[in-house]
């Protein structure tokens, strides 16, 4: 078993990794994922005793502290007990000899007393079991593809059936086939030994590993179970990460993390460019505690749940238009309300806001009950409407439009007011001059309305932003680009929207999940992605039954390439087949 | 909707007439002091009851008092009255009308009550009883024809704030915090304007009416000259000829000063109720 505890390295003082503790057994594969620059490439370079700065803290493999060892003795393990996949396929192969001989090299490195028959065995063997015959071996580095190199190498760091194998992004320079089919090599053979998967693509990294842990600035700051990770994000760099990264599960638009990573952050190393960071962040660093099946580093505990909702019902006399309602939003998450009109979603809104009462239930915000809204509650929660003009009161300018909340809450003296209006309508991506200002609502674009209202709405800096059907009163571009603007305040700010709307193909977009209303009861609720994918509830199957479609013909349209396609597509599947087959006869 | 009030009421006939009237009398009254050489209790040369004259325009009374200069001086009372009332009825009204809509519930049965029991109350008997007991004089005709006359412009104001309430951008106030202070002066009163205005009218109008009897019937303050003062003193000598200008042009121009308010509320009216609007020959109860 591997043994990692407060392993640290540095590079010329700068410390790229700040301690970190893995404990892995045999057949454990873990996916080290984060951005470039987070420590992973160096803390596969340091399990292989390869790094050039300095190392501290201990490596552990079967007891035997592999840090400590003297370089011959490093060089005895390297290889042989720890393989190295690199990184880069065209550096890590040597253009004057051909692969064969590179693969043979590392085997006869390790054997003393080798019979040259048997190690040319073994080698054409390991080259079979990655998928390239006995021809392909023969070549130089230059006269293979990217994905012959990149099974070379495997073949390669597989020549001594090491024990652990570090796998430094495998399939970063593949396209997405051989991406595929190396993929399928990788699991089949990376089966019984510990392995380290250093990515950063989540796509792969999920199909080759158990569990997964998230490093940032050197440090793990999430691990879990690779799939509940992927699914249920707990800290607020992971769910940045997954936002980030294209793939074929969620259908909300990428999003990306703000800021820039910074090693040497005091307190938490995502501090600065977290959304939800209280005033400890910035001083103390956060432990990795257990919470669940989970590991987390967090002052917060992973992203916190900013609205909760349970069994909330608003009623006008008999009629029950919002009828026992549990529901939690998440910082920086949307949610999407979809339904028909009637369905008690504005209703919802409404009551949430504090312009409708609710006879039953709680109301938390931050974990505190909300039972009288006060000034204080407005700053923390905003909402806009459908119609942008006439929200905006016809008898005021932009500024007095978007000034009006900051004189509601008593904000800054007049000249702060107009500077804080500026910058929120530049964030808004609108003109902050003069002439603009002076404009009124009848003058403006529905567009550019809709936009002054969610600067108005943005102008105190709410953490919860209420969103009840804000495009259906604009046409298709303009609605693209208020929902991509509404994208990335979320991406800056960190804001939760409770998106309401009876448009699934626009929830699907901009939501993390969904939750279906029908008659003042949500019926479904879940990850976007599952919800459009696979409904559960007819009245969901319905709505997506009816959902816009841009191919209402899409039969016909099949049938014009489907011989060609089939046929490609039969063709991939032999090949990425092949691989695990080949591998059994070994 | 957007109708341009002010355009529409210059635009009528009647609308036109009434703003006339009204300007005529606001100015005879800011420049009464040019107007005439006399003051209104100043006892002239010219002996009681001379015919009109170039001295004296509309001749002199009993008290060799010039009657043009009164009857300036008449319209400065009456005016300050209506205006008077019109303001602070209009403000109670807003108040108590606005609020109770805003806040809905209790608080608004309550206030809607008030304005009920309110306008039960017989205006004149109350007025004269009060006056009987406390000295009259403008200030308290005022504060007592306000007291009395509020109610119909609070249930006006109500019933167009629990429209207003509704629209969007009210709502949107709210959510900033905004309290009812707020709503009322940044978003209720002004999309009121127009019908404030007829209210306004509506109650100087009335205002001015009650003021010219309730002096007419003795209920004044005796240092100021008003138009009901003047009629009662000129009724005494209506055996004389003197009547025709001292009773006459008094009438008259009470008769007027109404006749120009409630043109101008007319049309207001007009303007503002679209029903009226398309067909602008409804009867409409002037109301003098």
């Amino acid at each position: 078993m591997l043994e990692i505890s407060d392993l640290k390295a540095s590079y010329d003082g700068t410390e790229i990794l700040a301690g970190v503790d893995l404990d892995l057994l045999r057949g454990d594969s873990l996916a080290i994922i984060g951005e470039s620059g987070a420590g992973k490439t160096t803390l596969g370079l340091a399990l292989m005793g390869l790094l050039d700065g300095r190392c501290s803290g201990r490596i552990l493999l079967d007891g035997k502290d592999v840090l400590s060892l003297d370089e011959k003795e490093r060089r005895k393990m390297r290889g042989k007990d720890m393989a190295m996949v690199f990184q880069n396929v065209e550096d890590a192969l040597d253009p004057l000899m051909t692969v064969f001989d590179q693969v043979e090299e590392a085997i006869v490195a390790h054997r003393e007393k080798g019979d040259p028959e048997d190690v040319g065995d073994r080698v054409r063997h390991l080259f079979r079991s990655v998928g390239l015959d006995d021809g392909k071996s023969e070549s130089f580095p230059h006269q293979l593809s990217g994905g012959e190199k990149q099974r070379a190498l495997i073949a390669m760091a597989l020549a001594n059936d090491p024990q652990v194998l570090i796998l430094d992004e495998p399939t970063a320079s593949l396209d997405a086939v051989t991406k595929a089919e190396v993929t399928c090599l990788l699991r089949e053979r990376i089966r019984e030994k510990i392995c380290l998967v250093i990515t950063h693509d989540i796509s792969t990294a999920a199909k080759l590993t158990g569990r997964m842990a998230v490093l940032y600035a050197g440090r793990i700051v999430e691990m879990g179970e690779t799939e509940d990770l992927l699914e249920n994000p707990r800290h607020p760099y992971t769910r940045g990460l997954i936002r980030s990264s294209p793939n074929m599960t969620t259908t909300k638009d990428l999003q990306g993390i703000p800021g820039r990573m910074k090693h040497g952050v005091s307190g938490c190393p995502f501090s600065d460019r977290c959304t939800q960071r209280i005033g400890r962040c910035g001083k103390e660093v956060p432990q990795l505690t257990e919470a669940g099946d989970r590991v987390i580093a967090c002052h917060r505990g992973g992203i916190v749940p900013l609205l909760e909702l349970s069994g909330v019902r608003t009623s006008f006399g008999e009629f029950a238009a919002v009828d026992g309602v549990d529901l939690t939003l998440y910082e920086g998450e949307t949610i999407a309300l979809v339904g028909e009109s009637g369905s008690g979603k504005t209703t919802l809104a409404k009551t949430v806001i504090g312009l409708f009462e609710q006879d039953e239930g709680e109301i938390r915000l931050e974990g505190e009950n909300l039972c009288r809204r006060d000034r204080d509650f407005y700053r923390r929660v905003q909402m806009i409407y459908q119609n942008p003009k006439e929200s905006i009161s016809h008898r005021m300018n932009v500024l007095e439009a978007v000034a009006e909340p900051l004189e509601v809450q008593k904000v800054g003296s007049p000249a702060e007011r107009v500077a804080m209006v500026k910058r929120v309508l530049e964030e808004v991506e609108l003109a902050s001059d003069e002439a603009f200002l002076k404009k009124y609502p009848h003058q403006i674009s529905g567009g550019e309305a809709q936009r002054v209202a969610i600067a108005r709405a943005l102008v105190l800096n709410p953490k919860l932003l209420i969103a009840d059907e804000p495009t259906s009163a604009l046409d298709a571009s303009v609605q693209a680009k208020i929902l991509k603007l509404l994208l990335n305040l979320q991406e800056k700010r960190g804001l939760a929207i409770l998106f309401i709307t009876h448009d699934i193909a626009i929830a699907r977009k901009v939501s993390d999940r969904m939750a279906v209303m029908l008659e003042g009861k949500i019926v479904e609720e879940g990850l976007t992605s599952d919800v459009t994918t696979s409904p559960v509830h007819p009245y969901t199957m319905r709505l997506l039954e009816v959902a816009p479609d841009l191919a209402p013909t899409r039969g016909a349209r099949e049938r014009g390439v489907a011989k060609e396609t089939r046929e490609m597509r039969d063709g991939l599947w032999e090949v990425s087949e092949m691989p695990p087959l080949r591998a059994r006869e070994i | 909707m957007h109708v341009n009030v002010w355009h529409e009421l210059v635009e009528s006939n009647v609308g036109k007439a009434g703003i006339l009237l009204i300007g005529l009398v606001i100015f005879l009254a800011l420049f009464a002091p040019v107007l005439s050489p006399y003051s209104p209790r100043e006892n002239t040369d010219a002996p009681a009851f001379s015919r009109p004259s170039e001295e004296h325009w509309l001749g002199t009374n009993d008290a060799r008092q010039d009657i043009w200069t009164q009857l300036l001086y008449g319209a400065r009372t009456s005016l300050s009255v209506g205006f008077g009332v019109a303001l602070l009825s209009a403000f109670i009204g807003v108040l108590v009308g606005g609020t109770a809509a805003i806040f809905g519930g209790l608080y608004d049965r309550f206030w809607m009550r008030v304005v009920d029991a309110t306008i039960a109350i017989p205006d004149m008997i109350v007025i004269i009883l009060v006056a009987a007991y406390l000295r009259p004089n403008v200030l308290l005709m005022i504060l007592l024809l306000s007291a009395l006359s509020w109610p119909e412009g609070a249930r006006v104001v109500r019933a167009q704030t629990l429209t207003l309430k509704e629209r969007m951008h009210v709502s949107a106030a709210r959510t900033f915090g905004a309290g009812w202070s707020h709503l009322l002066v940044r978003h209720i009163i002004p999309d009121l304007g127009p019908v404030l205005v007829a209210i306004m009218i509506q109650d100087a109008r009335r205002a001015v009416f009650m003021e010219a009897g309730l002096s007419f019937l003795g209920i004044s303050d005796p240092s100021v000259m008003s138009w009901g003062k003047m009629m009662q003193y000129a009724r005494v000598f209506t055996y004389l000829e003197v009547w025709k200008w001292w009773l006459l042009p008094t009438g008259l121009a009470l008769s007027l000063t109404l006749i120009g308010l409630s043109f101008t509320g007319y049309s207001l009216e007009s303007a503002l109720d679209p029903r009226l609007r398309e067909d602008g020959h409804h009867h409409h109860d002037g109301g003098i």
